[in-house]
């Protein structure tokens, strides 16, 4: 192989640079062997550059590209599955760098590399992993500017122009990023096998809230069209849980449902409404939340009989949604035999001395409104206490919470709540979702974060349908007014254990106006970059252009193509043009060789000003001193050493020489 | 890419996927540019016989912008001599060589070149297709006549000349510097007596005259090739040689500029002067 064939010293180090780069924010997602691998592979390449090793052959490669697919079937359990994918493929990249020495392998792993850059975009779509992305795009393209190039001649060249390219395309993306038009995918792919769940989950166990509590992530972030509601009023319904199975509240599942009761039943929209859109961080779930009572304002949610929203597919990803409220309206005035038979249903035998004080309370009530309040009643006067370290409960949990322990998290009160009403017949249910969120300041949205999980009922309402109860608000009011915090002040245990989440360190004001303020950025990176989709692509097209047609994409793309390349190539052609020789000796040199030629002297290519004037004293013999003089000003203006006083005495005098030449042809 | 980026409903692979789409439109004016306004110029092209790799050299000149990963080959791949590449820094004049095989007596013309680029991405090629108007002279084929002996027995047609050479040992002088050990006359240094060196001479004939008429009945070519190997026979003795040919005489002289004289007046005949 001839050697410019072969990938250049600075190509290869600008490749390996662009692999580790590429390997960084995957690295805690990769099982530990692959990274060594990496570490092996790097080295490996560095001897085989400095002709220590050599590059391995066709069956060692073999081995390793087998045995890595065996590991990876071993580590994940699987090779199908977005994680095994993603593992493999960066196994590959790092094995192909080994044979890599051809500048055609470098073409592959550089192109290998540019579609690693998108599966880290699978994972996260965060501004700042983004611009790490753009720093990697960077890379990677001046490794695959510095494969065509000498390294001799200049080592900041390749970086310099592949930023250069890179700025030209920026426009030109955006072009094509705001216009492309979005369509939805093609067919099912690989989805996360491996994420965990976050957030809310469609199981509700005394427990599992208090420990989410912990949790200083965002959940999502809401933006209202109009005003703000106060917070104690965001109840965020995420899922409605019917019915108890060991131990624990679950949704009821689609199938269950009989074909009658699939359809969500009629609501008489009144009262103002909220329309607020919602951006959610990926929750590997399907439920949305929503306000009551919520109806999406775009095609392809579903809404379920319990009036909670739902996407037909797991959110894997940042995912926006637009809602529009009526709060005040009543839900579900009249409910069928079936849903109260589900809604009262309790298993049998559990919970006696629940069941035994349910019943004595509600002896002498004269409807089920004012139990309800007598119930809550009972949660505020009795010495309960809210807290984020519960006691554990055994298997008639509520036996044991209502009577002995009276220390819980907002889902053991729901629960407690919903049993006691089941245990006398008034249909309950336990509603989970986000209570509150935090007001940016900055742009007016409401971040939700984790912490602000929560878990209420619904009880059914002669006349009034489903009614909000929060018991919670009963034993700690300042949980729904104030938000966790503030509830937990005295126990301290607030983000106890996430001592780096900056939510953390809220008191110190130039640390919390930087959270909000990046927070704020985030908002709007997800919803006009991350969240923008078919809807919004649409709303700016007609805000923009007043209609929407095909000719006007093509028109548009064409033209902002046309004017873009345009500018660039004038950048590249006119700055050549304008370049002229700075030496002024040459350029009086020029100006004598135009007039030489004009008369018939005929110039030699290569031929030094010195050769040529004594040359051309020959061809013209009237001119013949004045020509010698030239050339021996000229040989001296551009060839010798001299300070810069004396060459521009030289420059000068050389001008005043050619002036005052006259040519005139012998012979 | 665009499939995962539709597939996944993912902008920002979307956003990548743009834009290294983009990057390549970029790249096509950027490779374009990179070929645009450079200056080429042919010199003289080289000589040599048939079968021989004849030397060309090119000049490239960026002008006020520097050039990278420029690749020039023959159009005609029959030529050989494969492929240069070559960076052109701003400002500067780059010689490179090309080679190219000739098959036939006369002028050789390579015709046209290729000169193309791939740089800076590599995904695209601007190319283009120069006449620099280079060509060569391919001298005939060296051939001995079967008649003449072997002509080179000096001693019966020269006489001693002491003409610095290496043929015949002539005589001893004193030492100079810049003597070769082989030259020195060891013998007479174990001797006792004082450095010599040995000086060896050749000898020069009288003229030769290489004449197209001395090999009646033979064919053009053929005679050609018998003047062609004489020619070299008596460059190789350091003779003083003319030529005579139909319409054209050259007079006795010696030296490589004049072997090359007569060598290309020999490629030349024949066909129609430039």
């Amino acid at each position: 192989m001839r050697p410019p064939d072969l990938i250049s010293r600075n190509a290869l180090a600008w490749i390996i640079a662009a692999q580790v780069l590429l390997l960084l924010p995957h690295m805690f997602r990769l099982p530990l062997w692959i990274v060594l691998l990496y570490g092996a592979a790097f080295f490996w390449r560095l001897q085989i550059y400095r002709g220590r090793w050599a590059v391995p052959n066709r069956w060692l490669k073999l081995f390793l590209i087998l045995a890595s697919m065996t590991g990876i079937a071993w580590s994940y359990g699987s090779v199908i599955g977005l994680e095994p994918t993603v593992a493999l493929l960066l196994v590959a990249f790092a094995l192909k760098l080994l044979e890599s020495v051809a500048r055609k392998d470098g073409y592959v792993v550089i192109f290998l590399g540019f579609f690693i850059c998108i599966t880290e975009f699978l994972f996260s779509q965060d501004l700042l992993v983004v611009i790490y992305s753009a720093v990697v795009v960077w890379v990677l393209t001046t490794g695959l500017i510095a494969l065509h190039r000498s390294a001799a001649i200049d080592d900041t060249g390749p970086m310099r122009l592949a930023a250069v390219m890179l700025l030209q395309a920026l426009p030109l993306m955006l072009v094509l990023f705001f216009l492309f038009p979005r369509i939805g995918p093609m067919w099912n792919v690989p989805i996360k096998t491996q994420a965990a769940k976050t957030g809310v989950s469609d199981m509700l166990r005394p427990g599992d809230i208090s420990s989410l509590a912990q949790s200083s992530d965002v959940a999502f972030r809401a933006s209202f069209a109009g005003e703000v509601p106060p917070v104690s009023s965001l109840y965020w319904r995420g899922l409605v849980m019917s019915r108890i199975e060991e131990g624990a509240w679950r949704t009821v599942s689609y199938f269950d449902i009989p074909p009658s009761e699939r359809r969500v039943p009629p609501v008489e929209k009144i009262g103002e409404s909220l329309d607020y859109s919602v951006i959610i961080e990926p929750t590997q779930q399907q439920f949305l939340y929503g306000l009551r009572y919520a109806e999406p304002r775009q095609s392809g949610i579903l809404q379920l009989p319990d009036f909670r929203l739902l996407n037909p597919v797991v959110l894997e990803q940042e995912f926006r949604y637009r809602v529009r409220s009526w709060p005040a309206v009543v839900l579900g005035r009249d409910i069928s035999s079936w849903r109260r038979r589900l809604e009262t249903q309790l298993p049998e035998g559990s919970n006696p001395r629940t069941r035994a004080l349910a019943e004595r309370l509600y002896r002498d009530t004269e409807n089920d409104a004012e139990y309800v309040l007598r119930v809550l009643a009972l949660f505020r006067q009795q010495p309960f206490r809210y807290t984020l370290q519960p006691p554990l409960l055994d298997n008639n949990s509520m036996d044991q919470f209502l009577l002995e322990t009276r220390a819980g998290f907002c889902e053991h009160y729901a629960y407690a709540f919903a049993v006691l009403m089941r245990a006398v017949g008034v249909p309950a249910r336990v509603v989970s979702g986000y209570q509150g969120g935090e007001i940016n300041p900055v742009n007016g949205t409401v971040i939700v974060h984790q912490f602000d999980a929560h878990a209420w009922n619904e009880v059914w309402l002669e006349d009034r349908g489903w009614v909000r109860v929060d018991p919670t608000a009963a034993v700690s009011p300042a949980r729904i007014e104030f938000g966790l915090e503030n509830a937990m002040e005295e126990e301290g245990s607030f983000l106890s254990s996430s001592l780096l989440s900056p939510l953390r360190y809220r008191g110190i004001s130039w640390i919390n106006a930087l959270r909000l303020r990046y927070d704020a950025v985030t908002y709007q990176w997800q919803s006009w970059v991350v969240g923008f989709d078919g809807q919004q692509q649409v709303d700016v097209l007609r805000g923009v252009f007043g209609r929407i047609n095909a000719q006007l994409f093509i028109g548009v793309t064409l033209a902002s193509f046309g004017a873009m390349l345009g500018l660039v190539a004038a950048s590249l052609f006119l700055r050549r043009r304008y370049a002229q020789p700075r030496d002024p000796a040459l350029q009086h040199i020029r100006l004598l060789q135009a007039r030489l030629s004009r008369s018939g002297f005929d110039l030699r290519p290569g031929e030094g000003p010195g050769a040529m004037g004594r040359r051309a004293a020959d061809r013209f013999p009237d001119a013949a001193d004045e020509l010698h003089a030239i050339a021996h000003i000229a040989d001296a203006a551009l060839y010798r050493p001299l300070g810069p006083e004396q060459r521009r005495k030289l420059q000068r005098s050389l001008r005043h020489h050619v002036r005052r030449l006259r040519l005139r042809a012998s012979r | 890419m665009l499939i995962a980026a539709i597939n996944y409903e993912n902008n920002m692979s979307y956003a990548l996927t743009f834009l290294l789409a983009t990057l390549f439109v970029v790249a096509v004016l950027h490779t374009y540019a990179n070929l645009s306004g450079l200056t080429l110029q042919g010199s003289t092209g080289g000589s040599g016989f048939p079968g021989d790799a004849l030397l060309f050299s090119v000049r490239l000149m960026g002008g006020g912008q520097s050039r990278y990963a420029l690749r020039l080959r023959w159009r005609d791949r029959s030529l050989g001599g494969g492929e240069v590449q070559q960076d052109v820094p701003v400002n500067a004049i780059i010689e490179v060589q090309l080679y190219a095989r000739a098959l036939q007596r006369g002028r050789f013309l390579p015709g046209r070149l290729l000169i193309e680029s791939s740089y800076p991405l590599g995904l695209l090629r601007c190319w283009t297709w120069v006449d620099l108007g280079l060509s060569g002279i391919v001298y005939p084929t060296p051939q001995r006549h079967p008649d003449v002996q072997q002509s080179a027995d000096p001693g019966q047609r020269g006489r001693w000349r002491p003409l610095p050479g290496e043929d015949e040992f002539f005589g001893l002088r004193a030492y100079r510097k810049g003597d070769r050990p082989r030259q020195v006359y060891w013998k007479g240094l174990a001797r006792g007596q004082s450095l010599q060196s040995k000086q060896y001479s050749t000898y020069a004939t009288e003229d030769d005259w290489l004449d197209w008429d001395s090999y009646p009945g033979v064919a053009a070519e053929q005679r050609l090739s018998y003047l062609c190997y004489q020619c070299l026979q008596l460059h190789a003795r350091r003779q003083q040689y003319g030529l005579r040919l139909p319409g054209l005489r050259l007079n006795p002289s010696t030296g490589a500029a004049h072997r090359d004289r007569v060598l290309t007046a020999l490629a030349l005949q024949g066909s129609t002067p430039e």
